[in-house]
């Protein structure tokens, strides 16, 4: 009989080998590792990271494709000392004011939803449908409506307002208004859904133990549901603002073209029309670097303000 | 066919001060089905998986039929393994799920199919053969896990948990299955599980893990009989044996003000390591209820389990509970006296410092 | 919810509590009517672009400006003139289906590896690529741009498949290696037992069970594509070439065309991502949602 007892005491010499303490199997695991990750990793590098240290590069130089001459960092002083740059930017914050309403509006319609009257499957795929067309054709639409004599015009006739032609894209601080209104409404899909999934985590037993407890609706909406949905209205917002500044190129190109005037020409736009309008390919590509910074900021913001929620 | 050697095996997770498998020593013979049990963290399943070849084994050596496969992927070390939750394919039929390693091997289709129909009448698997296994139920998915060994023919069959997941009914069942098809195929096996009685009545031999440390390696039998510390003692058996320090006396030790004899191997030992105190480990059927004896525990709780029952309580100036075995009929109320004698030939003696077992 | 009716505990004693039945199913039917009404204005709103397309393409040039009633299929039969749609939405097709290929081979196999097959350094490189996510495609297309001019990329789809493929990398490459965290180690055990090679396990065993998220990075590059402008733009100039999209995008700059025929294009051009998305919806949910579930 083979009675083994080991005594803490009394340790045997280790019989030490070559062996690393790494199996073959932990290195075949590593080496497929590494050539499974090298395709997606060239790919990201080769398109979208090269390309954002040149665009730091060239931000500091006077370039139209062609021939460039090096300014140095001197650049960036220069064009936010440009009141049109401000201009821009202004429009771009002025945009931001949409944001709550495109995360408001969203949540009362997915707490709409969550009533579950029948049929309400159907109206959120008629909600969400919206997401699946283009900018091109949304702005291509907003432009009819928003237009002298639109339907928009219509609706405010149909109410005994007909004196009022809120004939907003042709004045230079209304058209951003339409851009504004479009945009919001372009977000209820995502945004909807987005509450409803959040809305779906609720834990049931929480808010039922505050009834117990003799709150009312509203005190339980503040202080028990808006709490479990924070970081779905956190990731809303930062989805909603990368949107407003990164996912309206299209929208504008079509709606309004900028104008009137730099009425709405957002950073985003600026870019292309100095790019590709201009010839200014340095100018352009600094603006490219300060949209860049922005959304780094907005995206460190969110996943900090993640962190201290876990 | 083969057996099984761990050399001073050890393991080491990167970030871990201790080792997983601490300078694990082991033999398993051909066609010998060994247990390993212990608590959780006890090293049980990562000595399983390091002669699996998935973790690694960072000194010593494990041998496979004489051949040092320490450094072999899994794929060249012919084991099979069952999992605790079974690892199936989920997007496979049953018989592609047995045959998977075969496929793999490029087995001709003709002889894949044969073995396969073998196993799944072996375990009666046959009318499930073309399902998925989300179309199963508990107890047919672990056969599926079974038959993936199995169609395998290894020449070891490694096994952990594979039981965890069955209630309780099906699980002694499989139980006895298990046991019946590893001694049928003769195939050596290695068997994780932290549940003593899974282990007491499946393994030809039990191995007691501790913290990374082989405790004992013995016969279920042995194991019960002659605990080599107090920690084996009081892991193996149900109820657990009561373990108490009693001062030692001339020829035994004091239970309360009792006497309690002990076998002469345990004095000369006592003596010889020059302890004043000792620890006994009595199991509940080594008391017997008796009219007048003058041992008395003041009952405090007691579970009727029909033929037996089992009085748990207090000896009167004594630390430690004690659980007592006695007839189902007897049933004594709570806060009752109950007279006890022991019978001295099966009281277990440790030491009070290190726990290892004297005499 | 916000909105749950509240009955009094205080009835009169004459009512009898059939009545009071009664009378709180009446207050439900209201209810449910009242909120019934307000999802169907909301529906109108959201379904407006919709109606707008269909009732004015409908219309003759004429009928349109003037503002008088009428249906006509004229903007129809001028459709294909004005703008190449079929040769349009064949190029949209090549383009998505290439990206899609490319965005699935690469983001699974990264996915699993860093999931799975972790070694030194591969959470730093998961991190990198994931905040590649938050590079605005306007801060890099101008040195993209004149870089694929250099290498002649301008103009052929190739160019504009790659930079597709790499904007929708970073965030299937984070969908993928969620998804594979989530499959049980087990499984991938087993496989490796069973004689596998790492590579063959991702082949065998993870690519297979992982194709609702396969389809739901497909479902969203479509979309995402397909509705692209900027990409088309820049690097599908060529008529022959062009997106439907940018073709769409392209007419509509003219300004002087005609609005019936441009609806007409617009309604054509949007088939496809609806009817994509009407079948895929449940998809496409999951993976809007993949950035916030834990």
């Amino acid at each position: 009989m083979t009675t083994q007892t080991a005594t803490p005491l009394g340790k045997k010499p280790r019989l030490m080998n070559k062996r690393s303490g790494i199996s073959a199997l932990e290195r075949e695991r590593a080496r497929t590792g590494r050539v499974m990750i090298l395709p997606a990793a060239i790919l990201v590098i080769a398109v979208l990271g090269v390309p954002i240290g040149q665009a730091i590069y060239r931000s500091m130089e006077q370039w139209d494709g062609l021939t460039a001459t090096w300014i140095g960092p001197s650049a960036y002083t220069h064009a936010f000392s440009d009141p049109t740059f401000w201009r821009v930017m202004e429009n771009n914050a002025l945009l931001l004011l949409a944001v709550p309403f495109a995360v408001l509006i969203p949540l009362g319609i997915a707490f709409l939803l969550n009533e579950k009257v029948p049929g309400w499957k159907v109206f959120r795929s008629i909600y969400f449908m919206p997401t699946a067309i283009s900018w091109v054709v949304i702005g291509m639409v907003a432009l009819r409506f928003f237009a002298q004599a639109g339907p928009l015009d219509s609706i405010f006739s149909a109410f005994g307002l007909g004196f009022i032609h809120p004939n907003l894209l042709s004045n230079q601080h209304q058209a951003l208004l339409a851009v504004g209104i479009t945009f919001v409404w372009s977000m209820v899909g995502t945004n909807t859904i987005i509450f409803l999934t959040g809305i779906a985590t609720l834990d049931p037993s929480l808010s039922e133990a505050a009834q117990v407890d003799g709150t009312n609706a509203w005190q339980r909406l503040i202080h028990i549901t808006m709490p479990q949905l924070r970081r779905f209205i956190l990731f809303s917002s930062t989805l909603t603002m990368i949107s407003a500044f990164t996912a309206l190129f299209s929208l504008i190109f079509v709606m309004t073209g900028g104008g009137p005037g730099y009425g709405t020409t957002t950073l985003e736009f600026f870019i292309y029309q100095n790019a590709f309008g201009q010839g200014q390919f340095g100018y352009g590509a600094l603006l490219g670097i300060v949209l860049f910074v922005i959304m780094a900021v907005v995206g460190l913001i969110q996943l900090r303000l993640l962190r201290v929620d876990d | 066919m083969a057996t099984v050697s761990y050399i001073d095996a050890t393991c080491h997770y990167s970030g871990h001060p201790v080792p997983a498998v601490d300078g694990l020593d082991l033999e398993i013979g051909d066609g010998e089905f060994m247990v390993l049990v212990g608590p959780s963290g006890s090293g049980k399943s990562t000595a399983l998986r390091m002669l699996a070849g998935l973790e690694p084994v960072a000194s010593g050596e494990i041998r496979l039929g004489g051949e040092d496969v320490s450094s072999l992927s899994p794929k060249h070390r012919d084991i099979a393994m069952v999992f605790q939750n079974y690892g199936l394919y989920p997007h496979m039929t049953v018989a592609d799920n047995m045959g998977f390693a075969l496929k793999l091997r490029r087995a001709p289709k003709t002889e894949r199919a044969a073995r396969v129909q073998e196993a799944a009448r072996l375990l009666d698997l046959e009318q499930y053969l073309a399902r998925k296994p989300k179309a199963l139920s508990g107890g047919q998915r672990q056969r599926v896990a079974m038959g993936r060994a199995i169609v395998r023919e290894p020449s070891v069959f490694l096994m952990d948990e594979p039981l965890s997941n069955l209630d309780a009914k099906l699980r002694v069942e499989t139980r006895a299955n298990i046991v019946a098809l590893q001694s049928r195929l003769g195939t050596t096996t290695l068997y994780v599980t932290h549940d003593q009685v899974e282990a007491m009545t499946m393994g030809h031999r039990v191995a007691v893990l501790k913290d990374g440390v082989l405790q004992q390696v013995d016969t279920p039998r042995k194991l019960y009989e002659q605990p080599c510390n107090t920690f084996v003692a009081g892991f193996i058996g149900s109820p657990a044996m009561s373990l108490t320090t009693a001062p030692l006396v001339e020829g035994g030790a004091h239970i309360g003000t009792t006497f309690v004899p002990l076998r002469p191997e345990v004095t000369s030992a006592c003596r010889s390591g020059f302890v004043s105190t000792v620890v006994l480990g009595i199991r509940p059927e080594a008391f017997a209820v008796a009219e007048g004896a003058d041992l008395s525990i003041q009952v405090s709780l007691v579970e009727v389990l029909g033929a037996d029952s089992y009085v748990h309580g207090d000896i009167a100036g004594h630390e430690g509970k004690f659980v007592v075995r006695c007839d189902g009929r007897l049933n004594p109320q709570i806060g009752e006296s109950l007279a006890l004698s022991v019978k001295p030939q099966e009281v277990h003696a440790f030491h009070p410092e290190t726990g290892q077992r004297l005499g | 919810m916000s909105t749950s009716v509240e009955t009094s505990p205080l009835q009169s004693p004459a009512i009898t509590p059939d009545a009071q039945r009664a009378a709180f199913a009446r207050r439900r039917r209201l209810r449910t009517g009242l909120l019934l009404a307000l999802m169907t204005l909301i529906a109108v709103v959201m379904l407006y672009p919709f109606f707008f397309m269909i009732e004015t393409s409908f219309k003759s040039e004429n009928q349109f400006v003037n503002g008088t009633g009428g249906f006509s299929l004229s903007s129809w039969s001028q459709l294909a003139q004005a703008l190449p749609w079929a040769r349009e939405m064949l190029n949209s097709t090549i383009v998505c289906a290439c990206a899609i290929a490319i965005i699935l081979a690469v983001s699974t196999t990264a996915g699993f590896a860093f999931a799975k097959l972790r070694f030194r350094m591969s959470n730093y490189i998961l991190t990198g690529i994931v905040a590649a996510m938050l590079v605005p495609i306007q801060s890099i297309v101008i040195p993209l741009y004149v870089n694929a001019a250099h290498l002649h990329l301008v103009n052929s789809y190739f160019g504009a498949v790659i930079i597709y493929a790499a904007i929708g990398t970073p965030f299937a490459t984070f969908l993928m290696t969620a998804y594979y965290r989530s499959l049980p180690d087990e499984v991938i055990e087993a496989a490796i037992i069973d004689g596998a090679h790492y590579f063959g396990v991702f082949r065998r065993v993870a690519l297979p069970m992982s194709i609702p998220a396969l389809v739901t990075i497909a479902v969203l590059q479509f979309i995402q594509i397909w509705d692209d402008l900027l990409v088309g733009l820049l690097f599908l100039q060529n008529p022959s070439e062009r997106t439907i999209t940018v073709g769409l995008g392209a007419l509509a700059a003219g300004r002087t065309t005609n609005i019936p025929v441009l609806m007409a294009g617009s309604l054509v051009s949007a088939i496809p991502a609806v009817v994509v998305f009407l079948i895929f919806q449940r998809f496409l949910t999951t993976g809007l949602t993949a950035g916030v579930s834990r």
